[in-house]
């Protein structure tokens, strides 16, 4: 059966959204270009959600969900969902190819890709030149915690921590400013972040039967 | 931010020539005066960026016409401070209700702003709000809204001058020019 019967997805209309992560209401960002990026929204008086939809977007052929995909924001007010991109070259190839998936699947979804030189060039508009650095690119990134299991999320974020270096980072961990007490604030966020989108995934995948 | 003295130098690329930039003005201008006729016109500049088209495309608009001027704050966040919201710096002189508003600008990328100046303005009751854009950049658009008058579609790179700056600089540049990564890299 066509994957597009079974999952068809109107934009702010189902997959549970989480009440308690509208905007201002302080969402755990597991990057610090999303928190940035929401603070732009906010300025500007766009309407957000961090993360609120997850999306099966492959299966095996028993029906089992393999893989998911949840877009970092949706402005429900442009019906637009956005994926910052501003990992590693190889972390944006799997974006890039997740979001083509979405697109096969749910192809009345609206997703705007914003890649590493989108996020530069909004903040070099914004005269915040100086802060690329700290927010794109791994220095950017939320440490993962040591006792999380070792299977990416729907973003595949753990692969790239899991480049620095684990729980005491890489080299290039001391220019982040992530170092020290703040840590331990992002990593128990993020975690749950994680759970509550491997939650949703596990219940849409129960609601999608088998597609071969 | 490093400025040469000689700002012409700090420009890699002369995307728009002084002499393109005008013809597409009188275009414009042309194609806003059949548009118009016999409405009651008001453009409205989006300061500071869109002051030189203003004054060229409203000198090439033949219709009797009302002009105003807005200007909105700029996001300038911090990753440690609240940045607050959009707030009208400069609001318009004279009402709209009734009128045909022609909002002037000098560049939409994102969108954003432009997206919250119509939700401002519809709210002052206008007979009609339309967009006229001297440079698109489309790769960037996050809010899709229809541009009436577009000048250039431009690609995805950093411009500066005829309006458009770069740490509030360039803006008096006579062409529009895409700059050197050195001088906002530094």
């Amino acid at each position: 059966m066509d994957p597009r019967e079974q999952t068809e997805h109107r934009p702010g209309a189902t997959a549970e959204p989480d009440a308690s992560r509208g905007a201002r209401s302080g969402p755990a960002f597991a990057h610090a270009s999303e928190a940035e990026f929401a603070r732009i929204l906010e300025f500007y008086q766009v309407a957000w959600e961090y993360e609120p939809h997850v999306f099966p977007i492959l299966w095996d052929l028993d029906g089992n969900l393999l893989e998911s995909f949840a877009p970092d924001f949706f402005l429900p007010e442009l019906e637009l969902f956005v994926e910052l991109t501003t990992l590693q070259q190889r972390l944006v190839r799997k974006k890039n190819r997740k979001v083509r998936r979405l697109r096969e699947l749910y192809p009345d979804l609206r997703i705007k890709l914003f890649y590493a030189r989108d996020f530069r060039a909004l903040m070099l508009k914004y005269g915040r030149s100086a802060l690329v650095s700290e927010l794109s690119g791994t220095l950017g990134q939320v440490m993962p915690h040591p006792d999380e299991d070792g299977s990416p999320d729907s973003e595949g974020r753990l692969e790239g921590l899991d480049r620095l270096g684990g729980p005491s980072g890489g080299a290039d961990r001391g220019k982040s400013g992530l170092d020290g007490e703040q840590q331990p604030h992002y990593e128990r966020r993020s975690r749950g972040a994680r759970r509550r989108a491997v939650r949703r995934a596990a219940a849409a995948a129960a609601h999608t039967p088998a597609t071969t | 931010m490093r400025v040469s003295e000689d700002l012409v130098s700090d420009v890699a690329e002369v995307l728009l020539s002084e002499e393109q930039i005008a013809a597409k003005v009188a275009e414009l201008g042309k194609r806003i005066s059949d548009d118009y006729a016999g409405r009651e016109l008001t453009l409205v500049s989006v300061l500071k960026g869109s002051l030189p088209f203003m004054a060229d495309l409203m000198r090439r608009i033949t219709l009797p016409l009302r002009i105003d001027l807005m200007e909105v704050s700029s996001y300038g966040g911090t990753s440690t401070e609240s940045s607050g919201l959009v707030r009208i710096l400069k609001d318009l002189s004279a009402p709209i209700d009734g009128r045909d508003v022609l909002l002037v600008e000098d560049i939409i990328d994102t969108g954003l702003t432009l997206n919250y100046l119509i939700r401002y303005l519809k709210g002052k009751n206008p007979n009609s709000i339309k967009v006229c854009s001297l440079l698109d950049k489309p790769a960037r658009r996050l809010v899709e809204i229809p541009l009436d008058y577009v000048g250039f579609e431009i690609p995805d790179a950093f411009v500066v001058g005829y309006g458009l700056d770069f740490g509030e600089v360039y803006r008096n540049l006579r062409f529009v020019g895409v700059l050197r990564p050195e001088a906002y890299e530094s």
